[in-house]
């Protein structure tokens, strides 16, 4: 990893954000709203596609937070922040899922809404008979690669999301998630081989639009 | 041509993330541009994930941060208070600790100022031996109203013995 070898004083010098961590640490009273401020939108980003619930994903993502701040007299900048911090967040998604396992919800009737307002393939049908057509198609194509993605088991959907929106290497997403770099290889490999397969009728739909047109007045 | 083995197939995505050695790069690099199947197989691959890009970024809520200060706030208190609770008590054990060990002071000074002295001090036996006559006639000397009838009864003119007896 390229941070091994460094000291932590290097460390904290390169990395604003250790420097910011390194002042919550210190009890700056101003800090740890500048932490929030600045990682609330990643943070969030990740747990919700890890969660795939917006509201369970703020909740999450404030304990996040709160660990941080209970944790931070033992914070030592031996890695990336935002690697620690996403460690964090990984634990308690994991937990978060495995808990909603144990409690399993009651499926809706898929025949008929209910009181909580329309399944998302109906909001996207919906939408499609009043929204100018470029943007259904990304909403669309947005159900359809959040679909994709929650196909994927629990780790792979981690590590996907990790790469993707945070831009992790692959020796930074073995650090958050306890693997070896060769690991997280193989975890990436299967799970762009099977977002491949489940995607393979939208690949090229961004460039050739008329595609899922043509499925709904077919359906 | 020259088709993609399983471990090249496997190194894949490694290769689109620029993960792989050089070498091993150079080498599936070689293969990929002989290979229009694995080619494609490598653009599929490259597509569905640029497809990733349709998920929406999270938006939080306006209040988040304050939320989550409020949050913060409400188990600090908490928690200070747990932590404190030891605090204030062992300070309060050291507060009563000095106030009896004042008051026992203060006691102490207070009875050597405001009290005789006590009776075995040489000030006192001096002023006893002093008065050692008075102190043997004391029961007498307390039914006496006047201390001048007293130094009366002490004048050999009145109290003398009868001459001739």
């Amino acid at each position: 990893m390229a941070l091994i070898g460094e000291s932590s004083a290097q460390l904290a010098l390169r990395d604003p954000d250790i420097r910011l961590m390194l002042r919550v640490r210190d009890d700056d009273p101003t800090a740890f709203a500048e932490m929030v401020e600045l990682y609330n939108h990643r943070l969030i980003t990740v747990l919700q596609h890890l969660l795939g619930r917006p509201e369970e994903a703020e909740d999450l993502a404030q304990e996040v937070f709160l660990r941080v701040y209970r944790a931070r007299k033992k914070y030592r900048p031996r890695a990336k922040f935002s690697t620690w911090l996403f460690t964090i967040a990984n634990n308690l998604a994991l937990n978060a899922l495995r808990s909603r396992q144990r409690r399993p919800t009651v499926p809706l009737n898929t025949r008929d809404s209910g009181p909580l307002g329309p399944r998302p393939a109906e909001q996207l049908v919906r939408e499609r008979d009043d929204q100018p057509g470029r943007r259904l198609q990304q909403q669309e194509l947005a159900g359809i690669v959040r679909l994709a993605l929650e196909q994927l088991n629990e780790r792979q959907r981690v590590a996907v999301i990790l790469n993707k929106f945070e831009d992790m290497n692959y020796a930074e997403i073995a650090d958050v998630m306890r693997l070896t770099t060769k690991g997280v290889k193989s975890l990436l490999s299967r799970a762009r081989e099977n977002l491949r397969q489940t995607l393979k009728d939208y690949i090229y739909m961004d460039n050739e639009a008329p595609a899922l047109e043509a499925r709904d007045d077919d359906a | 041509m020259a088709r993609l083995n399983d471990e090249e197939r496997k190194n894949l995505v490694a290769y689109l993330d620029g993960e792989l050695d050089a070498k091993t790069s150079l080498d599936l690099e070689t293969k990929l541009n002989l290979d229009p199947a694995a080619r494609a197989e490598v653009d599929a691959l490259k597509q569905a994930w640029e497809m990733l890009d349709y998920l929406p970024r999270a938006e939080p809520s306006a209040t988040f941060t304050h939320r989550t200060l409020e949050r913060l706030a409400l188990k600090t208190s908490v928690v200070p208070q747990a932590r404190t609770g030891p605090l204030l008590g062992r300070w309060f054990r050291i507060t009563w600790a000095a106030g009896i060990v004042l008051a026992l002071a203060g006691g102490f000074a207070a009875t050597r100022l405001f009290s005789p002295a006590p009776v075995d001090s040489p000030e006192v036996e001096q002023h006893l031996v002093r008065h050692l006559r008075a102190l043997e006639k004391v029961r007498l000397l307390e039914q006496a109203d006047d201390l001048r009838f007293v130094r009366d009864l002490d004048d050999p003119d009145l109290f003398g013995d009868e001459p001739g007896s």
